[in-house]
């Protein structure tokens, strides 16, 4: 009897450690989209994010190698890796950590599609800034879906290529993330 | 009429015309460029996952000057299939420390990567993203994009 209620109670501790536990995944995807009427060029995705959601306290992050991003044509991707934009020997990753700020709003244990508010601070090119965006969230059983799109400046974060100058990239880039987790 | 009293003129006029077409056929290429076939390239380097992964651990700074942006072959055994999207990733990842590859694959490549499942001993050939810390795992991770399996 003894036993018994010590296994149950281990069984109990062990899925609530679960339930409070950070979920991450390493396979979320950004598209990265700067492009102009006049250049198509400038767009990629990158699908080896990590990204992390905490249910309970609605703290969302994700990591992303810039490195990683693969676009169709390779000196475009040479360029966006150079001195001149990224520079992702200098700035290798680009991170973002945030909050969702109406967490009542959002209810993971049960299956749904809600809103989520959320406000964070963006880390690219070295320069951070703060970034406020909605997120749509899915829960289908265990199973969390989080898309958000927002838009940055690129000259907010210090990125100012002379291709932005003439027009061929997008001085407001797209950003779409896509994270699932299971 | 005029070439015919400047005889010079017409071979600079012929000239200009095979410098502009040249240019345009330059800049044609330029955009229209795409990346080769992985499977097609030469691996610069072949090392064994956890090799990979332990040379990273020991100087990351060192690793990537060496491996970034540049096509090796990787052999280990697949620890998880992730889908990425519509999409999929392999991993191999050290059961001691969590640090981890992933690897991302070319278009063409995507339905033999689909068909690799948990325990598959692989040879995967990419080109190396370079490897880094992760502040959210805390751990350290390399990855890999338009990557083909060696067959």
């Amino acid at each position: 009897m003894k036993k018994s209620i010590i296994l149950f109670a281990m069984i109990g501790l062990t899925t609530f450690a679960f339930a409070q536990k950070k979920q991450t995944t390493t396979s979320a995807t950004i598209n990265f989209d700067a492009t102009t009427s006049t250049d198509a060029l400038p767009k990629a995705e990158n699908k080896t994010v990590i990204a992390s959601l905490d249910a309970k306290t609605g703290n969302v992050a994700f990591e992303s190698v810039i490195k990683s991003f693969t676009f169709g044509n390779p000196r475009i991707q040479e360029h966006f890796n150079g001195e001149k934009w990224m520079d992702s020997d200098k700035f290798p990753t680009a991170t973002f950590t945030g909050k969702i700020t109406n967490l009542s709003a959002v209810n993971f244990k049960k299956d749904g599609t809600y809103s989520a508010n959320v406000t964070g601070e963006l880390t690219m090119h070295g320069v951070t800034k703060p970034v406020t965006t909605t997120a749509n969230i899915v829960v289908a059983g265990k199973a969390i879906n989080t898309t958000t799109d927002f838009s940055v400046k690129l000259a907010d974060y210090g990125v100012n290529g002379s291709a932005i100058a003439a027009g061929k990239v997008a001085t407001e880039s797209k950003i779409s993330v896509v994270a699932e987790f299971k | 009429m005029i070439a015919a009293k400047r005889p010079w003129l017409k071979k600079i006029l012929a000239l200009a015309f095979i410098l502009v077409v040249a240019g345009g056929l330059a800049v044609y290429y330029i955009f229209t460029e795409k990346f080769d076939d992985t499977s097609t390239q030469k691996s610069l380097f072949t090392v064994s996952a956890i090799d990979l992964i332990n040379e990273f651990k020991a100087n990351d700074s060192a690793a990537n000057t060496k491996y970034a942006e540049k096509i090796l072959t990787v052999k280990g055994v697949v620890t998880a299939a992730e889908a990425a999207d519509t999409t999929v990733n392999i991993k191999m990842v050290d059961s001691l420390t969590d640090s981890y590859i992933i690897f991302a694959f070319q278009q063409q490549h995507m339905k033999e990567a689909k068909q690799l499942k948990e325990g598959d001993v692989v040879s995967i050939k990419g080109s190396c993203s370079g490897g880094t810390y992760s502040k959210i795992l805390e751990t350290e991770f390399i990855t890999f994009k338009r990557c083909a399996i060696n067959k």
